[in-house]
């Protein structure tokens, strides 16, 4: 049995990402961040974004247990899709004939 | 058969009827035409009509032709379906009228939109020629310019206002965001032939703000005959990302052009998926080639991570290294990146092998360090020698004992892994040319750990560990350092003190009590070592017979606060009573009796109580035969409440209190027919100062009350069921033992917790080898869901009677019978030996592809190289 706690977020989700900190951030700098977090996803307003925004603190305000997230962050099981960027998800404008060119083809 | 005009059938007589005359042979034509067999169906209706020569066989000779027509259409050969109707036209006066909607296909075929849609600005076209019009352009026109701009229709005519309007719109969905209300188009009916343009136009609009749900809904309106329906296969594989569908050239572009090529790497990342699911090598191979060769075109950049993760679990697989090599197009690089997911995937693996998993953090360890992840002697460093460590507690002492020759003896590394890296990669591992196999122990890590980042946590599981694994020597040694490196820590002092206290150095405990009191007299941990230690040496006093001394320690006692709560002044007088009896002193002793008695509020609570102190006190039974009466079976008060008033107070006192052995049916009797009206501390109590003596049938029947209390106290009374089943019963505890930690984590109890594991190290530690241990299940996670938290919850409250069957032995674990959905036991029940832990370590040094097939399980090897 592990006696270590798993965050709430995804394994594959990087907390300083979530919180928008640099990897070499501080505890004051983690803390400011969170702040700012909170401030924009407040608890009434986003509680899903706040929900993930407070595990990723919870993660990386101590230091343990955020050096413990580092070894076990990197999840062997996840999906492979989950190595690609979030931007390999967008759709880019290309005007209508590349559209049409699939309706005239036979 | 040939049919001349001599040989024609007479038309029967329907005169004046107005009924059709039914033609031989016209069910057979319209089989034909019903199963697309348009040129048979011709012929037969050709030869029926030379036969026939009626109106009604004409008219069904016109409709195969009519069929023949548009399967010629259809397939491309529009010059031969002109001709054809070119010639039935001319030849059959029914055809005007029959091939009306054929005569428009045939126009639409030619290209000429104008030469189609001018019929529609004439307002007496009949209804069908219409209809088969609309149905042309619903269907087949794809220009929405040119019907837009068709000069054959009145500028304003409907279909031209809708195409313009449709043209204007889809523009403007495909070049940028829009507004809902550029969608409304009130130019399109959504009853027109253009209808399905509209809902196309909708979808594109939805899919490129994102609402994916809006556009599959808006996909599955769109007509499957109509033209727009060809996007919709290019539309679902860029919202799905998947490879369901193979698409035209011009889909494919698409798809890259909106998508970019991340949608190719990620179909051929679903199929990889796919693959290593089904585990058949054959099918994984390609696909890996396949997602390379995407992530190269796609994302350069993730190309070696990527290549890491497939080696991974690859390994995991046990593919043949050179094999996945040559299809990843080289060997993956083996730098902290991929060690820590090698290490990670071993230990979440069904079957971890810890040894292996430890040395793997290892590696990590040193290419972290050498890549500037962490600092030798960084708190990550230590996180990661604490987290080794822990691995290794869930190896039995024995084993661990064994464990560095072993490794040593039969495991040359994991040199193999850096024959084709980089010179770089290879570099840390030539640093570490010393052997040091420290990994392999828990002690070694501990202190690493602890030395870096000394804590509480830390120190309490090095100490933990020392305590159920070494000798009081070792244990001792782990709490100076804990006191050295944290002198503000009562905890070490208070274990030294106890650890002194047991081995009867009674001074040496003092002081230490002393030093914890001097740090935190109000800690209630160190208020209770006081006691507890007064009363162990009041012990010790009084088995001496230095009645003296004994007055001095109940002095003290009775001078501590803490000893003056609840019930604990009745035991001070207990031992007051013990001293009077070595004394000789009977009317002082009795006198002691009755107040103990007043104390307690019950003549039995002060027998039992008395019977405890003398057993403290090292009294013969002679001694309490002569000062002791004995307990009445049949008293006014209840055995049982008097039996758990006692215990509780034996637990605060820290004396380890037992019940006499004769009071034992009367006690069991009173418990289960629910007489007296116990707290949950009281039955908890109970049951464990029952097991002291092994009474496991009492414990039982007090867990089954306490079970009953239900609330918040559920986890401790499954653990007191858990000790007080019989020995056989080991699936059973196990469930027991894990819903407790379950419920000890959801509430936050972190004592129970311990308890828990505890009792489940001591049966661990019980296994006599390696291998037992390794096919005893113990591997298996605690964690359960709520189904199965209250199904073994809800089986204990059942089971109120003490398990007599040791047949039930042989009974599949509770949780599997009840959640497995594959119950087919396992059919390797071979036991393996001792030898096999010297031939699977041996195994870890051979090259994958090349090792004997083994039944049970397999292990990863140095021969890894992709």
């Amino acid at each position: 049995m592990k006696t270590h706690q798993r965050a709430k977020i995804q394994l594959n989700e990087d907390p300083r990402e979530i919180l928008g900190v640099p990897p070499d951030a501080g505890d004051e700098r983690i803390r400011e961040a969170y702040l700012q977090k909170v401030k924009e996803n407040p608890p009434d307003g986003e509680p899903v974004a706040f929900e993930r925004i407070r595990d990723a603190y919870e993660i990386l305000r101590d230091p343990r247990r955020r050096a413990l997230y580092m070894f076990l962050s990197a999840d062997p099981h996840a999906p492979l899709l989950s190595l690609l960027p979030a931007s390999s998800q967008e759709r880019k404008f290309t005007g209508p004939d590349p559209w049409l060119a699939v309706l005239r083809e036979k | 058969m040939k049919y001349n005009q001599e040989t024609r059938l007479p038309r029967p007589s329907v005169c004046d009827t107005g009924a059709s005359v039914p033609i031989p042979q016209a069910e057979e034509v319209r089989d034909l035409l019903a199963k697309g067999k348009t040129k048979p169906a011709v012929e037969l209706a050709k030869e029926i009509h030379k036969r026939c020569g009626w109106p009604e066989s004409e008219a069904l000779l016109v409709d195969a032709y009519a069929a023949r027509i548009r399967s010629l259409l259809k397939t491309g050969l529009k010059e031969e379906a002109k001709a054809l109707f070119e010639l039935v036209h001319e030849r059959y006066s029914a055809a005007a009228a029959r091939l009306a909607d054929v005569g428009v296909l045939v126009s639409a075929a030619k290209g000429n939109l104008e030469e189609l849609l001018r019929p529609l600005s004439d307002p007496a076209l009949p209804q069908e020629t219409r209809r088969a019009i609309e149905n042309v352009v619903k269907g087949q026109v794809c220009d929405l310019s040119a019907v837009a701009q068709c000069a054959a229709l009145p500028a304003d005519h409907p279909l031209r206002t809708a195409a313009a309007a449709l043209l204007r719109a889809f523009a403007t969905v495909t070049i940028g965001p829009v507004e809902e209300s550029a969608l409304v188009l009130p130019e399109v009916s959504h009853r027109g032939p253009l209808a399905s343009w509209k809902t196309l136009v909708r979808a594109i609009a939805y899919f490129y703000r994102q609402d994916d749900a809006a556009c599959e809904h808006g996909l599955r309106m769109i007509d499957p005959d109509s033209a727009p329906a060809r996007l919709i296969p290019v539309l679902r594989t860029m919202l799905r990302m998947s490879a369901a569908e193979r698409l035209a050239p011009a889909g494919d572009s698409l798809v890259d052009r909106v998508c970019g090529s991340a949608v190719s790497l990620r179909r051929a990342l679903q199929a990889l998926e796919s693959a290593f699911e089904t585990r058949v090598q054959g099918k994984i191979l390609p696909e890996i080639q396949r997602a390379i060769a995407a992530c190269e075109v796609a994302y350069p950049e993730l190309l070696e991570r990527l290549r890491q993760h497939i080696s991974v679990r690859s390994l995991h697989l046990d593919l043949p290294t050179r094999k996945v090599r040559a299809a990843l197009g080289g060997a993956s690089i083996k730098n902290a990146y991929f060690w820590r997911l090698y290490a990670w995937s071993e230990e979440s693996s069904r079957e971890p092998l810890v040894p292996i998993i430890c040395a793997q953090w290892e590696q990590f360890r040193r290419h972290a360090v050498a890549e500037g992840w962490f600092g030798e002697n960084s708190q990550e460093a230590a996180a990661l020698y604490l987290h080794m460590a822990e691995l290794l507690l869930e190896v039995p002492v024995e084993t661990l004992e064994r464990l560095p020759s072993n490794f040593a003896a039969h495991f040359s590394g994991f040199q193999t892994f850096y024959e084709d890296q980089p010179p770089v990669i290879r570099a840390v591992e030539a640093k570490y040319k010393k052997r040091d196999l420290y990994f392999l122990s828990p002690s070694d890590l501990f202190e690493r750990a602890c030395r870096i980042d000394p804590h509480r946590e830390a120190f309490e599981q090095w100490l933990n560990w020392a305590r159920e694994e070494s000798d009081w020597r070792a244990a001792d040694h782990v709490a100076e350092r804990w006191h050295q490196a944290l002198p503000n820590h009562s905890q070490p002092l208070l274990y030294l003190m106890e650890s002194a206290e047991k081995r009867g150095a009674f001074n040496k405990a003092t002081a230490f009590l002393e030093q914890a009191q001097k740090l935190d007299a109000l800690n209630p941990e160190v208020r209770r070592a006081a006691l507890r230690l007064l009363v162990a040496q009041t012990g010790r006093h009084l088995r001496q017979r230095k009645p003296h001394l004994v007055e001095q320690d109940l002095a003290a006692l009775e001078a501590l606060p803490q000893a003056q709560v609840a019930d604990r002044p009745a035991f001070l007088v207990a031992l007051r009573w013990a001293c009077e009896v070595i004394r000789g002193d009977a009317e002082l002793a009795s006198s002691f009796l009755s107040q103990i008695g007043r104390l307690l509020g019950s003549s039995a609570a002060a027998i039992f109580a008395c019977e405890n102190a003398g057993d403290l006190a090292g009294l013969t039974r002679a001694d309490f035969d002569r000062y002791l009466p004995q307990v009445s079976l049949d008293p006014a008060d209840s055995l049982i409440s008097a039996t758990a008033r006692v215990s509780v107070l034996g637990d605060d006192v820290g004396a380890p209190f037992t019940i006499p052995t004769a009071w034992h049916g009367g006690l069991w009797q009173e418990l289960t027919n629910g007489q007296g009206e116990l707290a949950s501390r009281q039955l908890e109590m109970l049951g464990k100062v029952a097991l002291r003596t092994n009474q496991k049938e009492l414990a039982y029947a007090a867990s089954v009350a306490g079970l009953e209390m239900g609330g918040d106290q559920e986890a401790r009374f499954l653990l007191l069921r858990a000790r007080a089943l019989p020995e056989w019963e080991i699936e059973r505890r196990d469930d027991c033992i894990a819903a407790t930690i379950e419920l000890g984590r959801r509430r936050r109890d972190m004592s129970i917790i311990n308890e828990a594991m505890e009792l489940w190290r001591g049966r661990r530690n019980a296994l006599t080898n390696f291998f037992d241990w390794l096919g005893s299940e113990n591997w298996h996670d605690f964690s359960m869901t709520t189904e199965e938290l209250n199904a073994v919850l809800q089986h204990e409250k059942h089971s109120r009677r003490f398990p007599l069957d040791r047949h039930a032995r042989y009974r599949a674990p509770f949780r599997e019978t009840v959640f497995l959905d594959d119950a087919e036991p396992e059919k390797d029940d071979e036991p393996f030996t001792l030898d096999d832990i010297d031939q699977l370590v041996a195994e870890m040094g051979q090259p994958r592809g090349k090792r004997q097939k083994r039944v049970r399980r397999d292990l990863p090897g140095q021969g890894d190289l992709f």
